[in-house]
């Protein structure tokens, strides 16, 4: 054995015992440049709470080129600590305080609304703390925008809560994970933040709760408030406000204040050239209180879903309808009043069924269900 | 010319006395001219459309419909092109417009403009109108002769908003295609389509429905009754023109500008080279970005050029509010905490 064999023998075997530590902690964050310098002794920094609700941003993949199959049973997770431990300078802009909301490893369901609800108690807990400024929740991306959108409604606060998420693993080459739970947290331990109901923030853009969706199943830039934008930047430099949301929240919802254990239960039926009626026979035969009717258009559901809308209101079902180009309002029309239709506005129909949900917990009015919608 | 405008606009105000009674609002028509009061040689012409202009009248009259909605009355700024809306002009409409609120009879205004230059006349508003009263600046992407013109309904949406109490405090409004716009944040995005202002990086304030008007937002940058900028005096502002950043380009337009009297430039891009002499000559310095969208970010390094950085207004935009701030200051600090408010 030559002496340059030897080399890459040491190598390897070196390689082969360090190979086993990078699985043990996701340690995969680039490191070509060294973390911010810590801010100088003295200076007061926001406390702000991570809450995990896990998701891609408490993912690993392996290879770190996998960015669409990874995670699953018996795959590792991020651990809050593990993002602190990755990402050190988090200490640099806040106080961090961390909390895993997940549900547990081996349950055989994934995340469900009792979760959110689960994680809704915590979150009211946690606002009353005066010695917490903000709060970030981490969330797969999926169903992110519903999960917000929940806190949105229910949540007494008007201290910052932030969503994140990421569209790659924490693990990933190029992951986004990083860059936005860094400025989740400057957006939590932001003053300007407050007030504004729950907050999104990905990419650098800060969208509501109310009016942001996820437009693309993999690119980093996919969260858009599709009708409205963005309400502000966590640019470079600066976190930035431009807009103040008009539609109630938070502190100013009727529906905050309590902690909820389940609601009623509202389905989603989606309209298309000759969708049929029985579908929503059977969503009234298993129990649901509302149907939101993702229709046509403007709103419109077909003729066979028109004549099971009846039949649903009949049983006391209350109906709402949104429209599946997911841009502009469905319109409050003296055909839909006749109908007692409510007009969903320009909510997506998986907010709409959550306002529904909401709703059901208070009144079975169709005016009042319909004010809640102009108001919310 | 501007004189025997102005001469036709005060004639105008006299015989435009409201007819409607009743309890509508009352709103003024300020006309100025552009694409929704220019007629076409057939009705299929969208293009190069200069024969005839419509007079506030015709425009009126044209929209029965508006008697519904609101008393209105109309004053005649000019009739031009909004490549023609010159400083006077501006200053002329901020005046009247305030004049027109100031009135507690007054509901709201409605600008009537050419869309070419329509964003930076409802910016200069934006910053100079003292009144939270709603003012909704209008255009239309096809003349008043086409077939599918967009004119009538957007005049007619224009005329809702400003008759609106919702629409109090919101800044001014630009309304096109049912979208109510802030004035800060809204540009012409297309030379002929008729969803062209759009606010890249916000997004609309609301929208003119047929059912109803909806604000989902209100605008955080200060405007209107907030803001500190004051043109009820003044005849002329400060000259600032816009330097179009591309590779190689270098001094020759900055001293063109600079030997022309211009007190500002606005720097659409990142190449500073050819603006470095300009520190000592007490020509202030905006950096805004040719890109449309997104934040100039602050930063240590342009500060201490004493240059300004623009947030994210266009260069067309931070000329308007560089030339308003240097009626008032020829510091950059003071300039920056301006273009970082407004």
């Amino acid at each position: 054995m030559n002496r340059l064999s030897l080399i890459v023998a040491v190598i390897s075997a070196t390689l082969l015992t360090a190979a086993p530590m990078l699985t043990a902690s996701a340690a995969e964050i680039p490191t070509y440049a060294p973390p911010p310098a810590a801010p100088p002794p003295g200076t007061k920094l926001p406390t702000v709470v991570i809450m995990s609700m896990g998701g891609t941003i408490a993912s690993r993949g392996t290879p770190r080129l996998n960015v669409a199959n990874y995670g699953g049973k018996g795959v590792p997770r991020v651990d809050p600590q593990d993002w602190f431990n990755d990402e050190p300078e988090l200490a640099t802009i806040a106080n961090i305080r961390l909390e895993d909301g997940r549900p547990p490893v081996d349950r055989a369901s994934g995340e469900t609304q009792g979760d959110d609800l689960r994680v809704a108690a915590r979150l009211r807990v946690l606002m009353q703390d005066p010695t917490v400024d903000g709060v970030v929740v981490t969330h797969g991306t999926n169903t992110l925008a519903e999960s917000a959108f929940l806190m949105n409604l229910i949540i007494d606060t008007a201290k910052p809560i932030v969503f994140v998420g990421s569209q790659r693993p924490w693990t990933a080459l190029s992951g986004d994970g990083p860059r936005n739970l860094y400025d989740a947290v400057r957006v939590a331990g932001t003053k300007e933040a407050a007030g504004k109901g729950v907050l999104h923030c990905m990419n650098q853009y800060i969208n509501t709760a109310r009016d942001v969706s996820k437009t693309s199943a993999y690119r980093v830039q996919t969260f858009k408030g599709i009708d409205v934008g963005a309400i502000g930047f966590a640019d470079p430099d600066i976190v930035k406000f431009y807009r103040e949301p008009l539609r109630r929240h938070t502190m100013a919802s009727e529906f905050a204040g309590r902690d909820y254990k389940d609601l009623p239960n509202v389905e989603i039926a989606y309209a298309y050239r000759d969708a049929p009626g029985y579908i929503i026979d059977a969503m009234v035969a298993n129990g649901a209180k509302g149907i939101v009717i993702d229709g046509t258009g403007a709103g419109s559901p077909t003729t066979s879903q028109t004549d099971a809308i009846k039949r649903a209101q009949a049983k006391g079902v209350v109906v709402v309808a949104t429209a599946r180009t997911h841009g502009g309002r469905v319109q409050d029309t003296p055909r839909r009043r006749e109908a007692k239709i409510v007009p969903g506005d320009n909510l997506v129909p998986e907010k709409a069924r959550i306002l529904l949900q909401l709703a059901l917990t208070k009144t079975k009015d169709v005016a009042d269900i319909q004010r809640i919608f102009n108001e919310y | 010319m501007i004189r025997s405008l102005l001469w036709c606009s005060c004639f105008v105000l006299l015989a435009s006395a409201p007819v409607q009674a009743g309890a509508l609002p009352q709103v003024r028509l300020f006309t100025t001219g552009g694409t929704i009061q220019s007629k076409g040689a057939h009705r299929q012409k969208l293009m190069e459309y200069s024969d005839g202009r419509v007079t506030p009248s015709e425009l009126v009259d044209d929209l029965p419909e508006l008697r519904d909605v609101a008393q209105l009355s109309y004053a005649e700024i000019s009739n031009v092109g909004s490549g023609n809306i010159d400083t006077k002009t501006l200053l002329t409409l901020a005046q009247q417009v305030n004049a027109w609120l100031a009135l507690p009879e007054a509901a709201g205004a409605v600008v009537t403009h050419g869309t070419a230059t329509l964003e930076e006349t409802a910016y200069f508003l934006n910053l100079t109108v003292k009144s939270d009263k709603p003012v909704v600046v209008v255009g239309a992407m096809r003349p008043f002769t086409a077939v599918s013109r967009d004119g009538p309904m957007n005049l007619y949406n224009a005329v809702r908003v400003a008759a609106t109490p919702q629409a109090k405090d919101m800044g001014v409004m630009i309304l096109l295609n049912d979208e109510i716009n802030a004035a800060r944040d809204t540009t012409k995005n297309n030379t002929y389509r008729v969803d062209t202002f759009i606010a890249r990086d916000v997004g609309p304030l609301g929208f003119a429905d047929s059912d109803s008007i909806v604000f989902y937002r209100r605008p955080i940058y200060r405007h209107t009754s907030h803001s500190e900028f004051d043109v009820s005096k003044l005849t002329s502002l400060p000259r600032v023109d816009v330097l179009y950043a591309y590779q190689e380009s270098d001094d020759a337009a900055v001293k063109a500008f600079v030997s022309a009297g211009a007190k500002g430039i606005v720097n659409s891009g990142g190449y500073s080279e050819p603006l470095a002499a300009l520190k000592d000559k007490g020509v202030v310095v905006v950096q805004s970005d040719r890109k449309g969208s997104g934040r100039v970010v602050k930063s240590e390094k342009v500060a201490a050029k004493g240059q300004v950085t623009a947030d994210n207004l266009p260069p067309q935009k931070a000329r308007i509010l560089l030339r308003l701030a240097l009626t008032k200051t020829t510091d950059p600090v003071e300039i920056q905490r301006i273009f970082d408010e407004y």
